[in-house]
């Protein structure tokens, strides 16, 4: 036994990222630490819906919940991928879906073998005929991947769409089910030990105080702790992203129930729209510098393919990453910790990240500087990774049509992305700098899709017979879209889960 | 069929790194392509011996060689790891083994449960004692891994020792019976495109020229192509790593045939000692800053355990990297590229990254830039962390006893093996900055190797019970230990196996 277990972890805040942070340090540490999450009870959450990426099932896997129920729970729906409409230029439309576009050959990425056929071929199909989650995507179809017809039933991935309030309250649950403990109240100081500059204890309005060994901020874009009290410093991103409000409704479900995410570009940013069980989450993502708030809300509304449930929201932030999200006994997960807009879904996958290497990366009350470098190291890796992805669905607009976009056409990029860019336009390639992040796929994806056409593909393609190479691609294409229309409906799916409290 | 596919391939140089590079290419373009090797009739191969990394398997199976007919044909003997004497201070000794110190304990590496253990149990036998390689080393004992023994004994991988000559001629065989053709002259000079720069043609002495679209640069040290004609420039790393010099010489086998490499520091540099089947590598790398040729020359020949083949045979070096190694259309690879001393088998390793990273962007006859900055950006990470690595093992020195490892106990190093060494120092954590290069239990056998003694462990580590922790160690060890007792000799089992002819 070392001496300086961690014996008290403080959470601030009880939205998702403070509940996701919870549960699965209840479940690792629930018998051997205290854990008490600070809830303030004047601040709501949201809760219109959110989407997550496919990695969601490890960590709900490693929490073993029962799969059934957390989709009843959370009114969950499954997410094949994102749907982009209009970006790149107006009637533009291509699926971003989890999975590639068929199996390698030879070793060599399939969209190299796509590119030499088509051209070749007058009417070769759009690569996404490859894809297995779009094509489900297409015919709103969901099962979960078997190995019934390999290559096809087992070629694409999921995540989830849920109600992120539903969410924490079932991890809430969850974790207090393991010991963790809440305490509402409004915190209004902080105490600092005098010589180390550590948090030592919250201080509440009501006037209780609350000490811990490691403290765990999950208070949102303020950053109550690794900001207000410790000034981690906050690295500024909206050059390259310009976006800097978002207006969120919910809208009565309509028909089908779709199993994907849908993101519409608009003439100052886009609009999401997230199909849950009980309604669909919408939301307007734009920047106030080139359009109003007042414009922003009818265009938010007046894309809404269901009733409205409520008045929009606002909310206001500025795109960048804390310097530092872990300093000395602080930890900052989730929104403290930086912020990036939901146009791939990651700031859920940024709170499993974050957990998941607290928890590698375990201290204890000694809070050794190098473990958080450590942490810093590779959250900041993570941050910059998705950072440039979504920047490049900016930057790689042909639309004019609005200063925004004229903007984003225009503005500077980082070198990283303008090489992963350039490397694709000229040669199809990718290049890939943190593993754990977006695959080819998703870089395939989302540069076809904005229009990028590479000059060359892979030479080693042009190795293989064509008549037998077009074989394959045609013989793969009808066995996907045989196999996808024998697949149950999306929103038939859901319901045999909710009805029977079990996975078909 | 794109427009511009290489046509014709010139290899410089018909040493290791050239025929490895042309073997491969003949067997996945010996049909399309013409692949021409010119060497020089004047430079010979030195032919001591080379130790490899488990890597080198990949290498050898994509080329479906036959396991043992590559053994005999190479005079080659299983590696295991490296034996360390004398490193970190004299009288160490440590075993750098190919594989763990036993599975992972709840998703916690191994090392973090033994650092428990050998702080609460008196007389806790090394961490060496769980690593399946370094006992099979102890005992001089090899079999390959199977699945059909328990887990415990396939927690090891291996690689080779073999005579590179002989691999280089094996390769040779392999690659012109696929089409490779070889032709013997001496490079006089060097033909460029007047405006692009491209290499167009190389200039023999006898008066033959020879095109190419694509020049791969195994010209060794000197960069015919890459530094003399493209002036990529050179990285310089001698300030971290002054050794400069290389003194080699084969002598006579001894019993028992070790499965494993030695490496003995000395007064201004190291030994190595490569057992193959017909004869021992030995040779002395050192600094003539530090000591004299005629010194080392005799530390060489003083620590032979055989008598000597030949005379010593001696090389000088500058440690470091070329800037570039793919420039317009030459590609270096092997010591062209760079050169890290051979303390870790790292040279045949760096080949075989480069080859599959080339064949992965393979290019067309305008060899875009942005291919070759993506070539450049993957391997100068691999190149930065073997330079890491290796100087890890200087640095941690306590020796004293010389000005040489005075020198390397207070030279500076790098930010990243900083951060590194002081990671493990305070937390018993390992940071990974390329995946694909040395990972956490190579660290680990170093780092404890060498003396590092970790202030702390993975807190989860106290989540077992001691007791139970300790049995489990327990038996693991007599597991291991009776696996290896049950295992044939290492010379036993070549010599049913795969034994190779005297030779002529």
């Amino acid at each position: 036994m070392q001496p300086n277990p961690i014996r008290k972890i403080v959470i601030v805040g009880g939205g998702t990222a403070g509940w996701m942070t919870a549960a699965p340090l209840a479940l690792r540490l629930g018998r051997s630490a205290e854990i008490v999450l600070v809830e303030s009870p004047d601040i709501g959450t949201i809760g219109v819906g959110e989407a997550t990426l496919p990695t969601i099932r490890f960590y709900n896997m490693a929490l073993q919940l029962d799969h059934a129920d957390f989709i009843r729970k959370t009114q969950a729906s499954f997410k094949l991928g994102i749907e982009f409409k209009d970006w790149g230029h107006v009637g533009n439309r291509f699926f971003h879906g989890f999975g590639d576009f068929g199996p390698s050959l030879n070793g060599i990425a399939p969209h190299h073998y796509w590119m030499r056929l088509a051209r070749t071929f007058d009417q070769m199909p759009a690569m996404e005929n490859w894809s297995v989650s779009s094509i489900m995507a297409r015919e709103n179809k969901f099962m979960l991947p078997t190995d019934a017809q390999p290559g096809v039933t087992d070629g694409f991935s999921f995540g989830y769409h849920f109600d992120a309030g539903l969410y924490a309250a079932y991890l809430r649950d969850y974790a207090m089910a393991r010991g963790a403990k809440r305490v509402e109240g409004t915190i209004n100081g902080v105490d600092q030990h005098p010589e180390t500059g550590f948090v030592t204890a919250l201080r509440l309005a009501d006037g209780r105080t609350i000490d811990g060994d490691l403290f765990i901020d999950c208070s949102g874009f303020r950053g109550l702790l690794i900001e207000g009290a410790l000034k981690a410093g906050y690295e500024d991103w909206s050059e390259h992203l310009p976006c800097n409000s978002a207006l969120a409704v919910p809208c009565a479900r309509v028909e089908p129930l779709t199993p994907y995410t849908r993101s519409t570009a608009k003439g100052a940013g886009w609009l999401w729209r997230i199909p849950l069980q009980h309604r669909t989450g919408n939301g307007h993502v734009y920047s106030n510098a080139f359009t109003t708030d007042d414009q922003a809300r009818q265009d938010l509304l007046d894309g809404l393919d269901g009733k409205a449930l409520d008045e929009p929201r606002q909310l206001r932030f500025v795109t960048g990453k804390r310097k530092k999200s872990w300093v000395k006994n602080v930890v900052a997960i989730g929104l403290s910790a930086g912020f990036v807009e939901p146009l791939e879904s990651t700031s859920i996958s940024l709170i499993e990240t974050g957990v998941g290497t607290l928890l590698e990366l375990w201290p204890d009350r000694d809070f050794r500087p190098e473990l958080a470098a450590e942490y810093n190291r590779k959250i900041g890796s993570r941050y910059e990774s998705i950072r440039d992805f979504i920047i490049m669905h900016y930057k790689l607009t042909k639309r004019d049509d609005t200063e925004f976009w004229r903007y984003c056409a225009n503005m500077t990029i980082p070198d990283s992305l303008a090489h992963q860019i350039e490397l694709f336009r000229e040669t199809g390639r990718i290049t890939i700098l943190d593993p754990d992040s977006f695959g080819q796929p998703s870089f395939v994806s989302m540069l076809t899709g904005l229009g990028v056409d590479p000059k060359r593909y892979d030479p080693f393609v042009d190795t293989v017979d064509m008549r037998e190479l077009h074989g394959h691609f045609a013989g793969l294409r009808d066995l996907i879209a045989q196999t996808v229309a024998r697949m149950p409906a999306h929103g038939a799916y859901l319901e045999k889960v909710a009805k029977t409290g079990r996975m078909p």
